[in-house]
């Protein structure tokens, strides 16, 4: 059966193709078609600008220097100051742009490439020892202030994320101003600063969320499909119980009962993942459900494989359209989740988060603080409208009746 | 119907039971179990009350039993029908009507059932009025882009209505309150609140008394209601828009609709006669969908414009550490969201005589 590498009932029956030019694979004719589309262009491209800043964060916008020469002593203060993450984010993005011109290289050789990279700057990380905990910010400028440097070179934006500009006198609230673009929030630390390392909660929120829920959406799904009967309608029944809470209820309902301190982060991803599961499985016992009864699933079955592999080496890979489908809507919707739970303060403490900045903009007697309205509002929503819009050019490249 | 009705309301049962045990295992596995925070603050508490609190808690689950028995007497307890519960854990008899008790929240210091009973209307009213405005603009959008198919209005239209849709509720909120109920700007609009603080001297209707001119009690509430409907609003329209949109191009290009066109009826009378109606039938089955995520909307509303709803209790209950009255908030706006997707079921065979659910 060829059903086994592409999903047959999409492709309307065509005249034989000329073997001798090989067809690009179904997959790589789905992102032609989505990529040719310019809302999806567009998307991309903000998505990959909140992707570099994410990873570039911590020398974009950060308060220790890259370069400086103290009383004749040379040193790098912001290369001292990075995190484990912070060094395998970087070492990620420039081997991935690196690898992009040895088109020759296999992805195999390139993954492992990039395995490696990441083990020597772990390595690396490992021999100068871990950050330091607690940044005195103002220690350079101070050290500016009083001459003992003889030359600086400063981040582009010289403000650390949780950098409160302790030694000027009142920080708070400050306009957008040539020197904080876009203000200063309540506790005196520099928006754009904060906006730019917020990325990263958002980028990971979005895909590890939508993650877990597409692995658990698969799981349930795909057995509830394969084994129809009592399974499917215990399943539907599941499905109907957390699709009858409404989201946001579950959600503050979960968090509230597992208040961790300690793992936020992660708590949340799992929380966020674990309520958005439903439209996966849904989909995907319906594929299931008619892909079942197909010849090659018999044939798997007649061949003895073991039900891992008939379920997601056989019948996934025709069945995975309708997870596709809702991929791009779920991760907007995993991050809106976020930002609205942080928003109501019960997602992530001290770290930057736009939905967390976003509540800071009413408050402190009824005060409105504008550029902390419009401008974490404004990234949510572009970065929410940059997925939609893939998502929509997703379904029209997927959609049989729209292609040529 | 009668049938399809009395089936749906049996299949209720199960899906309620799973969701309460859901919820319920859920407090019950979290750290402290299920009286776990409720006993929170019993160090700094009077002895009396902390002895009032423990007993009521051992009264009402059980803390000492298993899970499950946990569970069970919390069923127990919530339902109409049941056994009553006496002193000492001990079950009384067996009652086929009894009040349910949703509990005692001791972070508001009133039962839960009475809390419940105020919130909840203010919850359905919010959602009962942005409903029915948020079908009627679709409609009319989706019309409007339908009737000029691949032009330039409804290529724009589509990417506003896509745009909208992605415009978070939490970033709309802060903005319309900020520009147009604040003092540093615009204050055409009330900043918190359902009503005026004067609203119980109100007449019901505007009027002029000795005073001047007053506005009246429904006119302050609708006053208060415009910014809290608008951001519930512009996020379903968006989706019903676009819903609204298909289905008015799909009806366009169906058989009946020509054989209008070939008795001679102009294009008008086709679509506000005969298309109108049944691009209408899609708008209810996915208006039911929308309910719940227009409650999770009220959340975010009712915590930017403090209505005192049921979003708000929630956030409330868990700034308090008050579980129960989670676990029942849960309970009920689940229970509430089952019971709209059963009414959006009979309201589309009503709708649509061809729908049958035999």
């Amino acid at each position: 059966m060829s059903s086994i590498t592409g999903p047959m009932q999409m492709t309307p029956p065509t005249p034989a193709e000329p073997v001798d030019s090989p067809s690009p694979s179904y997959a790589a004719q789905v992102i032609g078609d989505t990529v040719a589309q310019w809302q999806a262009k567009i998307a991309l491209a903000w998505i990959a600008v909140i992707a570099i800043l994410a990873c570039l964060a911590p020398i974009v916008a950060s308060s220790n220097p890259i370069l400086i020469r103290i009383d004749g002593h040379w040193s790098s203060p912001m290369l001292n100051s990075l995190s484990w993450i912070d060094l395998v984010l970087l070492v990620l993005l420039g081997g991935i742009t690196a690898l992009q011109f040895f088109n020759r290289l296999g992805i195999a050789r390139k993954l492992c490439v990039l395995a490696l990279g990441v083990l020597a700057v772990s390595c690396i990380y490992w021999w100068r020892g871990p950050a330091p905990q607690n940044m005195v910010y103002e220690r350079f400028r101070d050290a500016q202030k009083s001459g003992h440097v003889q030359f600086v070179l400063n981040a582009p934006i010289p403000f650390s994320a949780s950098d409160r500009l302790r030694d000027q006198l009142d920080p708070r609230l400050m306009p957008p101003s040539p020197e904080h673009w876009l203000g200063t929030e309540e506790f005196g630390a520099d928006v754009l600063s904060r906006m730019i390392h917020a990325c990263r909660i958002a980028l990971a929120m979005g895909f590890v969320a939508s993650g877990i829920a597409v692995l658990i959406g698969i799981i349930v799904g795909g057995i509830m499909g394969y084994f129809a009967g009592i399974t499917d309608i215990l399943g539907m029944r599941l499905i109907e119980i957390f699709e009858a809470i409404p989201t946001l209820f579950l959600m503050i309902t979960l968090v509230a009962f597992f208040p961790s301190e300690d793992y936020r982060l992660p708590m949340l991803m799992i929380i966020i993942g674990i309520v958005g599961w439903t439209p996966y499985a849904r989909y995907l016992r319906a594929e299931f459900l008619s892909l079942r009864q197909r010849d090659f699933v018999y044939a798997a079955q007649a061949a003895g494989l073991p039900l891992r592999s008939i379920l997601f080496r056989h019948m996934l890979p025709n069945g995975i359209t309708s997870v596709v489908i809702n991929l791009s809507f779920g991760i907007a919707g995993a991050i809106l989740a976020e930002s609205t739970l942080s928003f109501l303060q019960l997602g992530v403490v001290d770290q930057p988060s736009w939905g967390a900045m976003l509540s800071q903009a009413t408050g402190q007697g009824g005060q409105f603080v504008w550029w902390m309205a419009l401008y974490p509002g404004l990234a949510i929503f572009l970065t929410v409208f940059a997925y939609i819009l893939l998502g929509e050019a997703v379904n029209d490249a997927l959609d049989p009746r729209r292609r040529r | 119907m009668l049938n399809y009705i009395i089936r749906r309301i049996l299949l209720m049962f199960p899906t309620l039971l799973g969701m309460t045990l859901v919820t319920f295992l859920v407090m019950g596995l979290s750290p402290g179990g299920v009286g776990g925070s409720l006993l929170n603050g019993a160090g700094t508490m009077k002895a009396d009350v902390a002895r009032a609190q423990r007993e009521y808690l051992e009264r009402r689950f059980g803390l000492n039993q298993p899970l499950l028995v946990q569970y069970a007497r919390w069923l127990n307890e919530i339902s109409p029908i049941g056994f009553a519960v006496g002193p000492n854990q001990k079950l009384g008899a067996f009652h086929w009507l009894k009040k349910p008790d949703l509990g005692y929240s001791f972070s508001k210091g009133r039962p839960v059932l009475d809390l419940v009973a105020e919130a909840l209307p203010i919850t359905l009213l919010l959602n009962l009025i942005t409903l029915p405005i948020t079908i009627v603009i679709a409609l009319a959008a989706g019309i409007f882009a339908a009737r000029r198919k691949g032009g330039i209005l409804d290529l724009t239209s589509g990417i506003i209505l896509l745009g909208l849709w992605s415009v978070p509720t939490i970033w709309a909120g802060v903005m319309l309150i900020g520009f147009l109920a604040n003092r540093q700007y615009l204050y055409w609009f009330p900043t918190a609140g359902l009503h005026d603080t004067l609203a119980e001297t109100m007449p019901f209707f505007p009027q002029h008394l000795a005073g001047g001119w007053n506005r009246g009690w429904l006119a302050d509430i609708g006053w208060h209601l415009v910014l809290p409907v608008l951001c519930l609003t512009y996020s379903g329209f968006a989706f019903l828009a676009r819903l609204a949109r298909g289905a008015t191009l799909e009806n366009l290009s169906s058989d009946y609709a020509r054989t209008a066109r070939a008795k001679g009826l102009d294009e008008r009378a086709i679509l506000l006669r005969h298309v109108l109606r049944n691009s209408l039938l899609p708008l209810i089955t996915y208006s039911a969908g929308i309910l719940p995520s227009l409650f999770s909307g009220a959340v975010i509303v009712e915590t930017i414009f403090s209505i005192h709803g049921m979003g708000l209790l929630m956030i409330d209950a868990i700034r308090a550490r008050d579980r129960e009255l989670v676990l029942d908030e849960a309970l009920v706006v689940g229970f509430v969201s089952l019971v709209s997707y059963l009414l959006a079921d009979v309201l589309y065979a009503v709708a649509d005589p061809r729908v049958s659910y035999e």
